[in-house]
């Protein structure tokens, strides 16, 4: 990390905060997820189940879409090439975009927590900072995923068309709402490969189990590698121009 | 073959050195075996057509693409990351962050070519906006101005650490008469602090005011000179460089206005 990685996401905060609209999206839209979750399901154990899961989903969610729309006008607007023609290298714009929007998501997943904690009314175990850590480093693998695929999309349009293509499937089959080992064998092994997976499984240990993250270090571990192969990928075709 | 002066700085005649220069774009030749040279502190134009090549030189010299075959030496070296800060680069649209104000802009660009100290760099960013005479809407978001007023923050974040070497891809194209004198004004001023600048064209009105000129047509140098070389070159006289560019596409040969 050099000084440019704080620079670039100084920037993209500042952005971020200079257009209220998107910030008070970003608020409401997961509140008000989460209150039709927490009134359209009347039994109390199957939203402590759900509740975690969720908290997951709406990081991969929104650290996906943010940062994929992002990156898309950092290219379209030629920015990107600017950047490119200064002396910070790529693991310094990534990087910014990494920590600029982790914060964002930091922000979110704690307004989203104390939401259900004390309005839905939600229990749970574990400990908060532990549950942030967590998210963190699903957010991570989404900001990465969001970089990478901006570079086949040509505008905001395409953009959003990768969501049916590379969220929604892992929402289905991450456990969200039936647990993965009661589905048919294909699709538990589809499903060890997706991110989700790990991230909605870890996440029930920590909030429902009570467990530590030293617990579920496979869970980490593999929420790790992905976002490090992210990175490296979304690194290496940041060069690739995608307006022709 | 390493020479005795390679590590010591490099002694600099020309500011940008390129042979024998190709790229292309799929199977598209774009860029075709050329060669330029640009002196120090001069005001050099790349002339030519929509399609004639004139971004992708551009591209090539900052360091953005890679050449197919040839050689660019920027400052004595190839372009490189670590030799970016000496160079500023204006691309053709004006690429700034539309949510940010005027201010904003140019201070993340200060930031990022490496302005550390804070003091200084502020009071840059404030003689940069004075400069492109936006004081009075440095907290306006790049959103809300005129396209002119973007195009003059856009210069502005190309220019904030001071670069030797300055690329402007079509620097003046949709400004009105009165404010590309204005840019015209600013640029003599930079060429007489001993800035380099390329600025690339597709109008003759620009064409004039460039010290050095090269008419480029698909890829290739079609004539090279200053201004009044090359009007004259064309013999029994064009009455403009219009004139002069069109004779040198009819005849589709280079004169040798340099030697
Ligand atoms: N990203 C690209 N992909 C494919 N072809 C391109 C690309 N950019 C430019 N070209 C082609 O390269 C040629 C030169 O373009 P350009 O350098 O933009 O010319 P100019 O700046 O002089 O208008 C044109 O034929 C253009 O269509
Ligand atoms: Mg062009």
């Amino acid at each position: 990390m050099t000084t440019s990685t704080f620079t670039i996401a100084g920037r993209i905060i500042r952005q971020l905060v200079r257009d209220r609209r998107t910030i008070a999206l970003l608020v409401l839209v997961p509140l008000v997820i989460a209150s039709l979750v927490g009134v359209s399901i009347p039994d109390r154990n199957m939203l402590d189940y759900i509740f975690p899961a969720i908290l997951a989903v709406l990081i991969l969610f929104f650290g996906f879409l943010l940062t994929g729309i992002s990156f898309l006008r950092e290219r379209s607007q030629g920015t990107l090439e600017r950047l490119l023609a200064s002396p910070v290298s790529k693991f310094d714009i990534v990087g910014g975009y990494l920590l600029g929007f982790l914060l964002f998501a930091l922000l979110q997943t704690l307004i989203i927590f104390f939401y259900m904690v004390y309005v839905l009314d939600i229990t749970y175990r574990g400990e908060l900072w532990q549950i942030l850590v967590f998210q963190v480093l699903i957010g991570a693998g989404a900001v990465c995923l969001g970089t990478f695929f901006s570079v086949f999309a040509r505008n905001e349009f395409q953009m959003m068309q990768f969501i049916p293509l590379v969220i929604v499937p892992q929402i289905f089959l991450c456990g969200l709402l039936w647990p993965v080992d009661q589905m048919p064998e294909y699709l538990q092994w589809a499903a060890r490969f997706l991110p989700l997976t790990y991230g909605v499984d870890g996440i029930r240990a920590l909030m429902l189990e009570g467990q530590n993250l030293a617990d579920i270090g496979m869970e980490v571990g593999v929420l790790g590698a992905f976002a490090v192969v992210l990175l490296v990928l979304a690194s290496l075709t940041l060069r690739r121009s995608s307006s022709g | 073959m390493k020479t005795l002066t390679s590590d010591a700085v490099p002694a600099v005649t020309a500011a940008v050195a390129i042979d024998n220069l190709s790229f292309n774009y799929g199977r598209l030749r774009v860029i075709d075996g050329l060669s330029l040279e640009v002196g120090a502190g001069t005001s050099f134009g790349l002339l030519g057509p929509n399609g004639s090549g004139k971004t992708t030189l551009i591209r090539l010299m900052v360091g953005l693409l890679k050449p197919a075959g040839g050689t660019i030496h920027c400052l004595g070296r190839p372009p490189s990351p670590a030799r970016a800060r000496n160079m500023g680069y204006m691309p053709q649209l004006p690429a700034l962050y539309q949510e940010l104000s005027v201010e904003q802009n140019i201070e993340f660009f200060a930031r990022i070519y490496g302005m550390k100290d804070k003091r200084q760099r502020s009071q840059r960013v404030e003689e940069v906006i004075r400069l492109v005479d936006l004081w009075s809407r440095r907290k306006t978001s790049v959103l809300k101005l005129s396209g002119g007023m973007k195009q003059r923050v856009s210069l502005g974040c190309a220019i904030v650490h001071r670069p030797p070497l300055l690329f402007l891809d079509e620097p003046t194209v949709g400004l009105d008469p009165e404010l590309r004198a204005h840019f015209w004004r600013h640029f003599e001023n930079l060429t007489a602090a001993g800035t380099t600048l390329i600025i690339s064209s597709h109008t003759m009105d620009d064409a004039a005011h460039c010290r050095q000129l090269v008419f480029m047509r698909q890829g290739k140098i079609i004539a090279k000179g200053s201004p009044a070389e090359l009007q004259a070159a064309t013999g029994d006289g064009c009455a403009s460089l219009e004139d002069a560019f069109l004779y040198f596409i009819r005849k589709g040969k280079v004169p040798t206005g340099d030697d």
